[in-house]
Parts: structure tokens; sequence; C-alpha cells
């Protein structure tokens, strides 16, 4: 009579299937969703578990964990790194086109000067038909300064005053619009290194949206690959998704997501936080 | 390049059929495994994936090999066709004088493919003018205009006033001689309950000819649930894919004509003027299942 068996893999065949088709309906890239049940399958078999134990829960919790891991992987605490910077600190946002890059950036703006931050916002995007019209806009709403130039006129160039800008007043943060590109835009993305290169940032935030399926793994590699992340920020989390992206952003680029956008409003901008994202997954 | 080596994995897996010269079960289900992972990479809907594939393997193993075509072309044949039934021949938008009204989320491409559609009509000789009835995001005004000035086209909007139905009114009185009118609204999902009412009443003022659903590429499960809001709330005519010069499958699209009964009718293809193509049922499902140009290979085969 024993206590005990060994897991193995016929017991967990059904369940992991279940799981793995419940991460694609979340849009959890399938690459990412393989690789994720594959190292759960990995963990859990030939482990010894009690005789009656629910095999779907332990696989469920183990699954649960590496998610978690994931997501939690290099934390990054933004309000204490801002506290604790030497100042101006530069952000600049990046990503393909229409994810939320120029909304969230005034959220933020509003967000840091609601913690007593001063802020200015440079207008990186010359590209885009109406662009600086839409980032001034915001700018005037939320009431901080933005740099701007010429429609077409070199992003850098903008990203670079901005920052100057912030030296000579004194200014806490620099927020850099820039114009949304494809990845596969070879000319476009190398433009982007040279706006960061220029005005070498602090941190360059990645901006993608919940509502993207398989096409994240790829972007967010890209945009990695050129031009090292610091983070992501998940735009539209309030269009009924659970925003799996998130996970296969994560996991492609080994940095934290640190936002979520939750509505086009500017207090729309929410902390991340893993356990609260896993867990509602799982709902 | 992860589709490029499912794309050779599928031409492999293929390949087998062809040497094991007939059609078993084993063969069969290792296509249709292959077939079922290249749809949920483009993002189709899962349910969908699920549901194609069950009916691609038992057509594939009851229905005799027609004479004179090998286990490959047979299976291949069947997939395009499960496939070319969701899809349909595309819609058909006809160059008469007309309303068209586009609709879709937040950052889809509505104002970028309004400009577009505008730029297609006029090449084509015919008058079009476009109004601008989103007031709710910054700058919606100052971006459509200044597309529209680009190429000449007339152009409605009233800056700064956010009476999206006295636009639209107004709008369509004062361009009423113009051949085609294209109405930008702003960007919503479904759960916007104010904005999908406000949806609702342009389109009772409007009342379009043509409502164009404008779908991102890269969208992901959300596709069909927001096309089934869309479309149950005014009724959609059709839907246009932008960002397909991306690595994005589109496979959101098929979900959404799926859920909706609807087809496709233009896509996206950068983000300047010109940047719109016809649509092509056996290019996009050439893309979708990462192989070659598929219907050289039903030929070849
Ligand atoms: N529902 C919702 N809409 C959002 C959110 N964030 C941004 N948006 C909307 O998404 C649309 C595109 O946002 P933008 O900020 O212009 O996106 P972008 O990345 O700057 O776009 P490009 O500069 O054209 O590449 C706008 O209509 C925003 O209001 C969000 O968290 N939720
Ligand atoms: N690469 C590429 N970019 C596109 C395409 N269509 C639109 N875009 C870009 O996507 C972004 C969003 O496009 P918009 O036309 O502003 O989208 P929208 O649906 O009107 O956005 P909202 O009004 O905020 O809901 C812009 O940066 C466009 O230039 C396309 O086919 N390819
Ligand atoms: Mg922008
Ligand atoms: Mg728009």
């Amino acid at each position: 009579f024993k206590r005990e068996f060994v897991l193995d893999e016929d017991d967990i065949q059904d369940t992991l299937w279940d799981l793995e088709m419940g991460l694609l309906e979340n849009d959890i890239a399938l690459s990412v969703s393989e690789a994720i049940v594959e190292s759960v399958k990995n963990e859990l078999v030939g482990t010894r578990r009690r005789i009656g134990s629910d095999t779907g829960k332990i696989v469920e919790d183990a699954l649960k964990k590496s998610l978690y891991n994931i997501m939690s992987a290099n934390t990054f605490d933004f309000d204490e790194y801002l506290k604790n910077a030497e100042k101006p600190v530069h952000i600049v946002f990046v990503g393909v086109n229409g994810t939320g890059k120029t909304t969230t950036i005034a959220k933020m703006a509003n967000l840091l000067q609601n913690d007593n931050y001063s802020t200015v916002i440079a207008a990186g995007d010359t590209f885009r038909a109406g662009a600086i019209d839409q980032i001034e806009s915001h700018a005037n709403k939320i009431n901080t300064k933005l740099i701007k130039h010429q429609e077409m006129g070199d992003p850098a160039a903008v990203v670079y005053d901005a920052v100057q800008y912030a030296k000579s007043r004194s200014i806490d943060v620099v927020l850099s619009d820039t114009a949304g590109r494809m990845h596969t835009n070879v000319n476009l993305m190398s433009q982007l290194e040279k706006v960061c290169r220029v005005s070498s940032p602090d941190l360059i935030i990645f901006v993608d949206e919940a509502v993207a399926g398989n096409d994240a793994v790829e972007r967010a590699q890209q945009f990695n690959d050129n031009i090292p992340i610091d983070g992501s920020i998940l735009t539209k989390a309030d269009a009924d998704s659970k925003g799996g992206a998130a996970i296969s952003i994560a996991y492609i680029t080994g940095k934290p997501i640190l936002y979520l956008g939750i509505g086009q409003g500017y207090e729309d901008l929410k902390k991340f936080d893993p356990q609260w994202f896993v867990d509602q997954l799982f709902e | 390049m992860v589709m490029d080596k499912l794309g050779s994995s599928l031409q492999d897996a293929l390949k087998k059929l062809v040497n094991s010269g007939r059609i078993d079960e084993k063969s069969v289900n290792d296509v249709v495994k292959d077939i079922q992972r290249a749809l949920l990479q483009a993002d189709v809907n899962v349910q969908l994936v699920m549901n194609m594939s069950k009916q691609i393997k038992e057509r594939a193993l009851k229905e005799e090999v027609p004479s004179g075509m090998n286990p490959r072309e047979h299976v291949i044949r069947i997939v395009y066709q499960e496939l070319i039934n969701i899809i349909g021949e595309g819609t058909e938008i006809n160059l008469e004088p007309q309303t068209i009204m586009m609709i879709g989320l937040q950052g889809s491409g509505k104002t970028t493919t309004t400009s577009k559609l505008a730029r297609y009509f006029q090449k084509k000789g015919l008058k079009p003018a476009v109004i601008c009835a989103d007031t709710f995001r910054p700058g919606a005004y100052h971006q459509l205009k200044s597309l529209c000035d680009k190429n000449s086209i007339p152009f409605y909007g009233e800056e700064g006033n956010e009476d999206s139905l006295g636009i639209v009114e107004r709008g369509m009185d004062k361009l009423g001689k113009y051949d085609v009118l294209i109405i930008d609204t702003a960007g919503r999902h479904s759960l916007e309950q104010d904005l999908i009412e406000e949806m609702e009443q342009i389109n009772s003022i409007a009342k379009p000819d043509k409502k164009l659903l404008v779908l991102d590429a890269a969208i992901g499960q959300q596709a069909s649930e927001q096309a089934r809001a869309f479309n149950e709330s005014i009724g959609i005519s059709g839907v246009v894919i932008t960002k397909l010069d991306g690595t994005a499958k589109g496979g959101g699209a098929l979900s959404a004509v799926s859920e909706t009964n609807s087809s496709i009718a233009f896509i996206g293809v950068g983000e300047t003027s010109g940047d719109l193509e016809k649509f092509e049922p056996d290019r996009f499902i050439s893309r979708l299942l990462g192989m070659g140009d598929i219907r050289s290979l039903i030929e070849k085969a």
C-alpha cells in the first residue's frame, strides 16, 4: 500500500492541454504558451504526490507560480528609482503604431505632477499627421511644458532640446514621445536608435496594447534588440481582455511591466501588480 | 522568422503525406496539428481553430481522394476550402456614390484609412469628401484635416465642438454634392457604453451605405468579441485590416468575419495615403498559414 505515486506525463497531459488552450484564449502567444507549459511539465513529471491529490490543482498551481515568476522577474520600483535618480530623468516612449504612446505620456506627466515632480514633454513624433497637435492639446490640458519643432523636423533635435530645457530649468522629468513605427522598418528603427543615442535616455519604455495577440512577442523582441528597453507599459487593458500580451512581452524581453493603461482619461494609468495580474487570468 | 520555420514544418508534414502515398489517420493528424499551430500563431480565434481542424480532419479522412490528386494536394485543398468558406471573396466597394462610416477600436487605423479610402476614390475619378466625427481624441480634427489637405480632399469638421451628431448632420448637408462621403469616428471598444451609444446615434443620422470595421492586424482573441459587439450595435458591412506591413498575420480579421458573417474589403500596408490594397483571399490565406503562395502549391501538387 503506497501512500504516494509518481506523477507521469499521462496523468497531466489533458490538464496541460486545457491550460495551454486557456493561455492562448487569453492572448499569450503560442510560442510563449508552449514554453511555459513545457516548463511546468518538466517541473512536475517525476515528482511524488500523495494518492488522492487533485492533479488539476497541482498543475494549475505550478502554472500560476511559473507565470508569477515571469511577471515579477526583474521588478523595478519606478517610484523609488525616480526619487533617487539624478535629475532630470529622461524617459523615451517607443512602440508600433497606435498602441497608446502619446496618451500614456500625458497620463504619466499627470501622475508625476500629482507627485510633485516637474515635467516637460518632447513632441518627438514629427511624422504622423496631427501628432504635434495631439500632444500639444494634452500638454495644455494637464498644464505641462511642451517642446516642439516643425512637422517633419528631426525628432532627435526635439528630444535634445527638451533635455537641454529640463537641465537649464531644473525640471525633474523629460518625457519624450516618438512616432509609432513597425519593428520591421529598418530606416525608422535606425532613426529611433539615433534619437536614443543623441539624448542618452535614462529609461526606454516600450508601449504595447493589451488587445494584441501573438505579434506582441515579435515586436517586443525586435524593439528590445534594437534599443534595449527598460520596461513596458500595456494600454487598453480596459477593453475586456485579460492582457496575456503582458506575459508574452515580459517573457521575451525579461523586462518588467511597469503600468497598465485602463482607459482614455488622464487618471487611467495603474501600477502593474504581478500577483493581481496572474490571479485575474485564472478568474 | 518563427512563421518561416512553422511554414516549412507545415510543408515537411505535407511532404510526409505525399511520401506515405495514402491518407492515414496519423499523417492527417500531423498535418492538422501543424495547421492548428499556424492558425493559432496567426491569432485566429482558438475555438474557431479547434472547430476548423476537426472539420478538416474529418473531411480529409472521409472524402475520397479525387483521381489524379495526391494526398497532400487533397489536404491542402480542404484546408483552403475551409478557410475560403469563412473569408469569402472579399467585400466589393463599388465605384458609385455612397456614404461610408468608419468604426473600430482605439488606434486601429480608422483616420488613416479614411484618408486612404478617399484617395482611392479620387484616383478612380470619383469626388470623395470626408467628415471628422471624432470629437473625442485630442488632435483628431487636425490629423484628418492635414491628411485630406495633402490630396486636396474636401473636409468637414468643427474644431473644439464636441457635438459629433450635429457635425455629421451639417457635414452631410454641406458636402452633399460630392459622390462619396466618408465619416471618421472616434475609437471605442465594446465596454465603453456611452461611446457605443454615440456610434449608434451617428449611424442613425448618417444612414451610411457601408460600415467598415477597421481592425489592427495584430489584434488577438478580442477580435471576435469586439466585432460581435460592433455588429450587434450597428451592423458591419466589411472589414479593413491595417498594419499588414509588419509581422502580424491578421488572423483576428478571420475571427471577426466568421463571427459577423461579413468579409474583408481592403488591407492597409503603410502609413501614407497610397498604402491601401484590395483584399486578396489567396494571399491572405498564404500569409495566415505561413506558406508560400497557396494557389501555386495547389496547382503544383
Ligand atoms: N480604451 C483605451 N484607449 C486608450 C488607452 N490608451 C490609449 N488609448 C487610445 O488609443 C488611441 C491611440 O493612442 P495614441 O496615444 O495616439 O497612440 P500612439 O501610440 O501615440 O499612436 P501613434 O503615435 O500614431 O503611433 C487613442 O484614441 C487613445 O485615446 C487605454 O488605456 N484605454
Ligand atoms: N505601418 C502602418 N501604420 C498604420 C497603418 N494604418 C494606420 N497606421 C498608423 O497607426 C496609427 C493609428 O492610426 P489612426 O488612423 O490614427 O488610428 P485611429 O483608429 O483613427 O485611432 P483613434 O482615432 O485614436 O481611435 C498611426 O500611427 C497611423 O499612421 C498601416 O496600414 N500600416
Ligand atoms: Mg503618438
Ligand atoms: Mg482616429
